[in-house]
């Protein structure tokens, strides 16, 4: 699956590890390889990537890179072939229903975060991926992404949630 | 505004806890299931009272676009236990008097129904509806709806774990969930719901 257009997001989060892991010569190499042209970056409260990183990755890799740091991101999210973000629910969400193949990079210095608990069982339901920053490449590189399921949402499921609520208060 | 006898009952509102951009996010989803069900049915919520910490103008606009016929009435604005950044010290007092208000507020309003999604800030609107039905204010069939946070699947939130206790319905998202806590009675899980 080729991935033109890839958006990286960490919410609020400070997360430099992520955003730095993209200026390396073997995360660029692999996104080059997967036909990436376009790069968007919403670094939040993480160090941005400089002018001389930005100008290096277009000249090497035929990749531009936009980033900024907070704006609303639908438009980034649909854009997307491929979401790469920190564990955060609104991000996993935005992959879920937007069904959009996504990677979730997990933080390992943001000890007791119990928002990796949601991204480790929507992956364990193959509705996205996850890995580690040091394993960015090699994921980005052999993952199969069209091999992740649509999210599959019951109405009737919310509809019982309801009737629940009726019944509790006799309505 | 005239009312008969039988609505009389539906003249208390219902309390909508709304928190931090997340859970307001996903209340919305809540709410909007709520309002769109045979209007006869989500009439007898009304009248809806969105809770919101002052200076939260995000949760509002939120909401707001998810539920366009809501006006500015439906919402009471309450004072911030605690902003970020906030010191220690200053917080103890902002904390009480966050507590006091809501305490005030339940009593004044006598809610049928508190509905909240795990803020910080629902916890206290909870536990002065409880409060104040054991002391008779409250209407002996007013309730109280916690519905955990959808990112929480092995583990309850903090204000989960105090309000699992008092709910008269808690709501999980998770099967894990769902499982470790089978032998309480007020927890319930629909399945996959956002």
């Amino acid at each position: 699956m080729q991935l033109n257009v890839v958006y990286v997001t960490v919410g609020t989060t400070r997360f430099d590890a992520l955003i730095n892991s993209l200026t390396s010569h073997a995360v660029l190499s692999v996104l080059q390889a997967r036909q990436c042209h376009k790069l968007i970056v919403q670094h939040g409260n993480s160090l941005p990537l400089t002018e001389i990183q930005l100008k290096y990755i277009e000249d090497h890799f035929g990749i531009q890179v936009e980033q900024y740091t907070f704006r609303p991101n639908i438009e980034d999210i649909r854009a997307a072939d491929l979401i790469i973000g920190h564990a955060g629910a609104g991000t996993c969400t935005d992959i879920l229903h937007n069904g959009k193949a996504g990677l979730i990079v997990i933080n390992d210095e943001l000890m007791d975060n119990h928002q990796v608990e949601l991204a480790l069982q929507l992956a364990s339901e193959h509705y996205m991926y996850y890995c580690t920053v040091d394993q960015l490449s090699v994921n980005i590189a052999t993952l199969a992404f069209e091999a992740l399921k649509p999210y599959e949402l019951n109405p009737a499921n919310m509809q019982k949630l309801i009737t629940a609520l009726d019944d509790l208060m006799k309505f | 505004m005239t009312n008969t006898g039988t609505q009389t009952a539906y003249q208390y509102p219902t309390y909508v806890i709304l928190g931090s951009g997340g859970h307001t996010a996903e209340m919305c989803k809540i709410n909007r299931a709520l309002m769109r069900q045979q209007s006869q049915q989500a009439q007898k919520y009304q009248p809806v009272r969105y809770i919101v910490a002052n200076s939260d103008t995000t949760s509002q606009s939120i909401l707001k676009a998810a539920l366009p016929d809501t006006s500015s009435q439906d919402f009471i604005n309450v004072p911030r236990s605690r902003s970020v950044g906030q010191s220690w010290l200053t917080s103890i007092f902002t904390t009480l008097w966050a507590l006091l208000w809501s305490c005030w507020l339940v009593w004044r309003d006598k809610p049928k129904l508190v509905l909240c999604n795990g803020p910080g800030t629902c916890v206290p609107y909870c536990y002065a509806a409880y409060l104040w039905r054991l002391l008779g204010r409250l209407p002996a069939h007013s309730k109280i709806v916690f519905v955990e946070s959808y990112c929480r699947v092995e583990t309850l939130s903090l204000s989960g774990r105090l309000l699992l206790p008092l709910a008269d319905m808690f709501v999980v998202h998770w099967p894990q969930l769902a499982a470790r806590y089978a032998d309480k009675q007020n927890l319930r899980y629909f399945g996959k719901i956002m």
